[in-house]
């Protein structure tokens, strides 16, 4: 078997965002959908106080609430983890996005442009009709992913099976590989690194993990 | 140019800021390009891994900004400012060439300088040099003209690391001062915000740092990015850095045990065992003149270079010999009792003790003297690494400075005392320690390790501005007067625009007593650069502007700079014109690369509208000036990064002919293949447009100065400072000849030891004389942003979108708890005004700030950008005045202001 997980350094991260850029430019998002974003979490009181770069998204859950809510089976779940969206199937009741634990999902009615009504000429070539009034989120570049594995290459270790986000990362802090292969580069860095999962309380599973010093 | 109907990635490079350049793909379909990745074949050449930032995500949108300036235009409106319409209309670029080269003709007639001996002609260019990446060949063009004024600045020397590169050039060849990140085991930063302004290299080599163990400290007044991401964060105090670096000093020399220190660093490689004088300069043999030591093998005291001996770091010497101040000045000394510069920086350094800068920085004694003795704890002393075969020192702890910290007043003393603690324990241009990226003050320009030349003292030569008698320059060459004011900024093509850059500005009120009337260029070029929203007192600046008889602009959109010119001109973005640069080696802010060599920036898609490659507008200009043959000379020469010919190879240009850019590139590139293969190949534009890039290997052990200095058996020039304290005197005697006193503070700096003062009361003087019982005062800091610094980025969309994530982007961060003491709750309006001016924008409650400090990141408060003028964001820039007072001897300013605030309405 197959699942694949994303894990973020979280000693790594600076929150630059460029994941969050590499992400909309890859999928083509428009204005405002960020599949993949970094939160910028403060907490404690002066002068005792903490900041913290959080990577966030889809979390690919092995449990995925927003599957059991979907009432057109438009989300799915794949045997190798990936959680999916069919925008034929998807009615757009935004049932899932208020399922998510993560907030990981975008509904967008009306087609906005960078600079407004009109569209740049990349923006009308790569506009796509069938993600408006639909359900979208992150799907680990799934597209990349299967089309690199029919080219014989690994997920997470060659650029071309790699989602957008873990290829543009310039602190190296995420990673994209098979959980259930104990020699992955995902194995090892959890096997060797503290970790834990967002939300892990919900049960749902998530196949996003977050490496830390627990001080 | 791209087949229109083909699908292709096209590797490029992005230079958008100065930590660039990185190296890109560009994805493009049936012409037009659709998305931007990293270049991740040159991973093993890019020491970032073939990455690029967030900043190069919004190429595709630069390029296809439906706001961009895209046909020459004219101003019809006679009257300038903010408040008039300029009343642009589209021209042919033959009008706009007509024109622009009409006024060129008539200077060239009447004579390049002006009644005050200024250039007629004026250019000023965004941040750090970045721009040339982009102008293609108008360098060429720029020096077939002659003289030009390159000082009116755009809000550098505030907004840059002044003092460090000055001081930083002359300690070590140092423009740039950075850690030797993946190796340093402990790393003091004291603002300097490298998570945010380091850019892919300094991200990548820091994260790569800490899962290998660094350990920072981060002092700063805010909870910045790097901050958030060190091991511990200090909120001191802001303009204190100083005195807490004196507290280290004292900690290292006063409570650790001398064997802590790097004794034979500090004996074999630097100054420190120099005998000084009972004026101040070192005691000299009277003969050869040259500085003499103690020799603890002998007990006599010795020149400085005598083979053999034992140099001594502390202890009385009795000798004879002669001291020798500024114009020549000489006492002679009988059986005269000396000390070292060692002793005289111990005794220096003696009442600086922790518990004295805990009060001025608002930090714990404890917290200062740990970080002093883990700082010694970690610099392990004694130990050695072998690079490339060659066995080097291991010091693997740095200091390193941010903005505000290492510029104006104050920034001498950070930049002195951040070096000489690093000298203490011999972590200078080692592994692991305080290193220098490059050069812009020495020469060659290109080689940082070429530059270190014996001078004076067994010291390295520093190209220091004359200051004798006979040649200083009492007539500056520019406005700014770099030349005459700052030895430090010597004479390089950089020198001009490091200079006192706002004096331009500020003489314009205020003229100087005794230097040439101030005068306003004829033409001014304005490329890459938004004076009017960057420099500090921004309105300010742009008022003046507004009295500029002829300004050309370079315009990308209609920016608050532009919409004070004469003529706009719409140059190529980023992916639509051609240019050859250089890369690798070592360069600003973290860039340590393992090759070195060349990068195409090829023009991949069309143009758009009517803009033009910059290398044509160049040609063109050339030509019409009548200064073509000179332009294809200088070309020819090397003004564009490369030299045309060399042994076996010769690509240069016909001089007579005008070439257009292709064809010009394609010269460079093949006389680029040329060099980095001693002939072997020429390979010209086509190569480079499908490869990218050509290098060859730079050995890293050219990353550190030291084994050249120790090739050529120099000394540091640390930590006393008997040069910069004669040229300080000898340029007081010459200013006051002259009559003219109003530098009299800055000469101040000219110290041998700094002596702590009280930096932040330069600021406060004034307001405890006017409001001394003011309750709502802050400090105003700015900071840094990955998404917008340097790029030039406010109208574009993600840039804005990503900042969004990213607290503050969006209005003033204030302390939670001192927010809500006055009344103001997260997303109020609030209004924050200095003496000058107020400025107003949301505010936004954080923990992670010094109650008496406000942060306003980047730099906003736009009005006429399109896109950014609408993001309701206000910049420290409006409310800081530009001063006379607050300019340092290099001639920098610190981005500081004190503020006052009150809420001005509810959240929304």
């Amino acid at each position: 078997m197959t699942r694949y997980v994303m894990v973020a350094d979280l000693r790594r991260c600076v929150g630059c965002q460029t994941c969050t850029a590499a992400c909309r430019d890859a999928n083509a998002t428009p204005p405002g959908v960020q599949w993949r974003r970094v939160l910028d979490m403060e907490v404690g009181t002066y002068p005792d106080v903490q900041r913290t770069f959080v990577p966030v998204g889809c979390m690919h859950c092995a449990d995925p609430p927003c599957m059991d809510v979907c009432p057109s089976t438009a989300t799915r779940k794949r045997d190798d983890g990936i959680v999916t969206i069919d925008y034929d199937l998807c009615i757009g009741c935004a049932y899932c996005a208020v399922a998510c634990p993560y907030q990981a999902r975008y509904k967008v009615d009306l087609v906005r442009y960078a600079y407004g009504d009109d569209p740049m000429e990349p923006e009308e070539k790569r506009h796509d009709p069938s993600r408006v009034g639909v359900s979208t989120k992150c799907n680990f570049c799934v597209d990349k992913i299967d089309d690199g594995i029919a080219k014989g290459l690994t997920p997470g270790v060659d650029p071309d099976a790699t989602p957008a986000c873990v290829n543009s990362c310039i602190a190296n802090a995420l990673h994209f590989g098979d959980i259930e292969d104990p020699d992955s580069n995902v194995s090892r860095l959890l096997d060797d690194n503290q970790s834990f999962r967002m939300h892990e309380e919900l049960g749902t599973k998530p196949g996003f993990y977050y490496l830390w010093d627990e001080t | 140019m791209p087949d229109p109907h083909k699908t292709e990635t096209v590797p490029t490079y992005c230079y958008q800021c100065v930590a660039g350049p990185d190296l890109l793909k560009v994805r493009v379909e049936d012409g037009v390009a659709v998305g931007v990745e990293p270049n991740l074949e040159a991973a093993e050449i890019h020491p970032g891994a073939g990455k690029i930032c967030v900043k190069a995500y919004g190429l595709i949108q630069k390029a296809y900004n439906p706001h961009r300036v895209l046909t020459p235009m004219r101003r019809t409106n006679p009257k300038k400012g903010r408040d008039q319409d300029p009343g642009f209309v589209p021209i042919s670029w033959d009008e706009a060439l007509d024109e622009i080269s009409g006024r060129l003709g008539e200077i060239r007639a009447t004579g390049l300088l002006d009644e005050s001996g200024f250039p007629r002609v004026a250019a000023s260019f965004g941040g750090g040099g970045t721009p040339q990446s982009y102008m293609g060949t108008f360098p060429a063009f720029l020096a077939a003209w002659g003289p030009i004024d390159f000082g009116l600045g755009s809000g550098q020397g505030v907004k840059c690391y002044h003092s460090e590169h000055l001081y930083g050039e002359l300690w070590h060849r140092a423009f740039i001062v950075t850690p030797d990140t993946p190796m340093t085991k402990y790393l003091v930063s004291f603002g300097n915000n490298v998570e945010a302004s380091g850019g892919v290299c300094g991200v990548w080599r820091h994260a790569e740092a800490r899962v290998n163990g660094l350990k920072r400290v981060q002092v700063e007044p805010a909870l910045s990015i790097t901050a958030a991401c060190s091991d511990k964060w200090v909120p001191i105090r802001p303009k204190t850095d100083a005195a807490f670096m004196f507290a280290m000093l004292h900690v290292l020399l006063h409570e650790v045990p001398r064997d802590m220190l790097d004794l034979e660093f500090l004996k074999d490689s630097t100054s420190t065992g120099y005998l000084v004088g009972p004026n101040g300069y070192y005691l000299r043999d009277i003969k050869s003149k040259k500085p003499l030591v103690g020799d603890l093998d002998s007990g006599k005291v010795q020149p400085f270079d005598k083979a053999g001996i034992n140099i001594a770091l502390e202890g009385e010497w009795v000798s004879d010999g002669i001291e020798i101040g500024p114009d020549e000045q000489t006492w002679r000394h009988k059986k005269c009792k000396v000390q070292t510069a060692f002793a005289h920086l111990r005794d220096h350094v003696e009442d600086y003790t922790p518990d004295w800068a805990a009060d001025i920085c608002d930090v714990e004694a404890a917290t200062i003297r740990q970080v002093a003795l883990d700082f010694v704890d970690h610099a392990c002393i004694g130990e050695t690494v072998e690079i490339e075969g060659e066995t080097l020192p291991f010091r693997p702890v740095a200091i390193t400075l941010g903005k505000t910290v290492n510029n104006g007043w104050g920034g001498f003393e950070c930049c002195w005392a951040r070096t000489v603690l690093c000298t203490l324990v011999g972590s200078l241009e080692v592994p692991g320690g305080l290193l220098g990226t490059a050069v812009r003050l020495n020469k060659p320009i290109d080689d940082r390790i070429e530059s270190v030349v014996p001078g004076p003292d067994g010291l390295m030569a520093y190209p220091f501005n004359p200051t004798d008698a006979k040649n200083w320059r009492a007539k500056p060459k520019i406005r700014n007067a770099y030349d005459t004011l700052v030895p430090l900024a010597g004479d390089t093509p950089w020198s001009q625009a490091l200079g006192p850059t706002h004096l331009g500005w500020l003489f314009q009120d205020d003229p100087p007593e005794h230097l040439p009337r101030p005068t306003l260029p004829d033409v001014w070029f304005l490329y890459r650069s938004n004076p009017a929203i960057s420099s500090w007192d921004a309105p300010g600046v742009a008022e003046k502007m507004s009295k500029f008889p002829f300004m050309v602009a370079f315009a990308y959109t209609m920016d608050e700079s532009n919409h004070m010119a004469d003529i706009l001109l719409p140059d190529c973005v980023d992916i639509e014109s051609t240019q050859l640069i250089r890369i690798g080696g070592t360069k600003f802010i973290e860039q340590f690369w393992r090759y070195q060599g060349y990068a195409l920036r090829p023009a991949i898609i069309k143009a758009k509208g009517e803009a033009r490659d910059f290398t044509d507008i160049a040609t063109t200009l050339a030509k019409r000036t009548g200064l073509l043959e000179s332009y294809n000379a200088r070309i020819n020469s090397g003004a564009v990064g490369v030299k045309l010919s060399g042994d076996g190879y010769d690509f240069s240009l016909d001089v007579d002919q005008a070439h257009d850019a292709p064809d010009i590139w394609d010269a460079v590139c093949r006389a680029a293949s040329s060099d980095l293969t001693d002939g072997a190949e020429s390979d010209g534009l086509d190569w480079y447009r499908e490869n990218g890039v050509r290098v060859a290997p730079f050995p890293q052990t050219k990353w550190y100065l030291y084994p050249k200095m120790k090739a050529l058996g120099l000394r540091f020039e640390l930590p006393y400072q008997e040069r910069l304290y004669r040229i300080g005197g000898e340029l007081a005697n010459r200013l006051h000849e002259r009559g003219i006193t109003w530098w009299d503070e800055q000469l101040k700096e000219y110290q041998a030891l700094p002596k702590w003062k009280d930096f932040p009361g330069l600021w406060l003087e004034d307001e405890d004389k006017a409001e001394p019982d003011a309750k709502d005062r802050f400090w105003l800091l700015t900071s840094r942003s990955m998404q917008y610094a340097w790029g030039g980025n406010a109208a574009i969309q993600i840039a804005s979108e990503t900042g969004s994530n990213i607290a503050g982007h969006d209005g003033v961060i204030i302390n939670r708890g001192r927010a809500e003491s006055l009344g103001i709750a997260d997303g109020d309006r609030i209004e924050v005004c200095s003496e000058l001016r107020a400025t107003s924008g949301r505010a936004v409650l954080r923990e992670g700030i010094r109650p008496d400090t406000l942060l306003m990141i980047a730099q906003f408060d736009h009005w006429k950008t399109p896109f950014a003028k609408d993001f309701d964001v206000p910049s420290m820039n409006t409310v800081t005045p530009i001063t006379l007072k607050h300019t340092d001897a290099t001639g920098s300013g610190s981005d500081i202001v004190r503020v006052g605030v009150r809420k001005i309405g509810a959240a929304s």
